[in-house]
């Protein structure tokens, strides 16, 4: 028995720039908040960006975005949902929208393997993969299947997240997946063990994005998202991870 | 007509399974077709044979086979097939169609209402078989 999907992983990935996942092993750090920034300053710096939300339990981009649930449209394989003129999502949230869709490990898997072979994204400079918090199945398959696959590293700096970041930097060493950056999210002037710990790992440590209430407000938009100062970090911790 | 994205994917993993061997050799190709995901088998035959035509197999003969969804209930140990899973219409069915996994969104066991179930059978797209002549010239 064969499953062919992982034989056009490469091709349907081959017109993208750059593919950089963002993760942190520790729950509740702003993987998606950061994932979303991103999109948000790289697509209005002229740059065509994709959003793949592989938190396939949990998924939320398109509610940072304010993109509507709905069945994408299909061109020889699926077409990633408008967010602007230069951002696209694409994800379970995109199907399943606001109900619960618990998956065992190897489900996870097939839906991550049935995403990356259907999805047409087309000539992309970024393609930005949210993931879920964790080291499992999203981190394990995408180093296996995803090629010139970057990582983008979420922590805040409190030790109950650090600690937990520490193994999934060296989780990501041992599956030769470089660290294009690390990010310290929700930081209140306090990032320097998030710093610290890049340098353990002699990881480019990218900044900080800072704590900001207003934030909540933005969200369902890409518009507003852009013009927060969480934005303008992100803006700032791109650019110093050569992004 | 995401048909075709599967139906490429079957194309190319043909052709990686082949390895060194002559292409014209192979003779068939039995692809199981997920009752699950629903895909059109007027839509995946044209695309199989469209796509076929560049490749030095297009010869062999692509045999489709229809394989039945089984579900197994965690809980209570039920099995039930697709027809047994009410209320799948409208988008529900587009977007297992999409996405199989999906079905985890929409389906309960019939019996006890659990979510906590396994596809034990017939979610995608899969090849089973490959039949390459090995005896003589395949020319």
């Amino acid at each position: 028995m064969i499953d062919p999907r992982s034989s056009v992983v490469a091709a349907r990935l081959a017109g993208i720039g750059r593919i950089a996942a963002f993760c942190s092993a520790k729950g509740g750090v702003g993987k998606t908040l950061c994932t979303a920034l991103a999109g948000v300053v790289l697509s209005s710096r002229g740059k065509n960006v994709g959003i793949l939300d592989l938190d396939l339990q949990g998924s939320t981009a398109h509610l940072f975005l304010g993109v509507r649930p709905r069945m994408p449209g299909e061109d020889k394989g699926i077409l990633p949902l408008a967010v602007t003129e230069r951002l696209v999502l694409m994800g379970a949230g995109v199907f399943a929208g606001n109900r619960a869709l618990a998956l065992r490990g190897h489900e996870v898997s097939d839906a991550i393997l049935e995403l990356l072979a259907v999805t047409r994204w087309g000539r992309l400079d970024a393609l930005l993969i949210d993931l879920p918090p964790g080291i499992g199945e999203e981190v394990m398959d995408l180093a296996r299947l995803v090629p010139r696959l970057e990582a983008f590293v979420i922590s805040t700096p409190s030790a109950a997240s650090t600690a937990v970041v520490e193994r999934l930097l060296a989780f990501l060493s041992d599956l030769k997946v470089p660290v294009t950056g690390v990010i310290a999210n929700m930081a209140r002037g306090d990032a320097a063990p998030v710093r610290a710990l890049a340098s353990r790992f002699a990881a480019r440590y990218a900044g900080e994005v800072p704590w900001e209430p207003s934030v909540e407000g933005a969200l369902g938009s890409a518009e507003r998202l852009g013009r927060t100062a969480a934005a303008a970090a992100m803006a700032a911790a791109l650019k110093e991870a050569g992004w | 007509m995401h048909e075709w994205a599967l139906a490429d994917a079957v194309i190319e993993a043909t052709s990686g399974a082949l390895g060194g061997r002559d292409p014209a050799c192979l003779r068939g190709v039995t692809v199981l077709l997920g009752e699950l995901q629903a895909i059109d088998r007027e839509i995946f035959t044209f695309a199989l044979e469209t796509l076929l035509q560049e490749r030095p197999f297009r010869t062999a003969a692509y045999t489709l086979q229809t394989e039945p969804a089984l579900f197994h209930c965690g809980s209570c140990g039920r099995e039930w097939t697709l027809a047994d899973s009410a209320g799948l219409e409208g988008d529900a069915r587009e977007a297992i169609h999409f996405l199989p996994e999906t079905a985890h969104a929409f389906v309960r066991c019939p019996s006890c209402g659990s979510p906590d179930y396994r596809v034990q059978a017939g979610r995608g797209v899969r090849i089973e078989s490959l039949t390459v002549d090995a005896a003589g010239s395949c020319a």
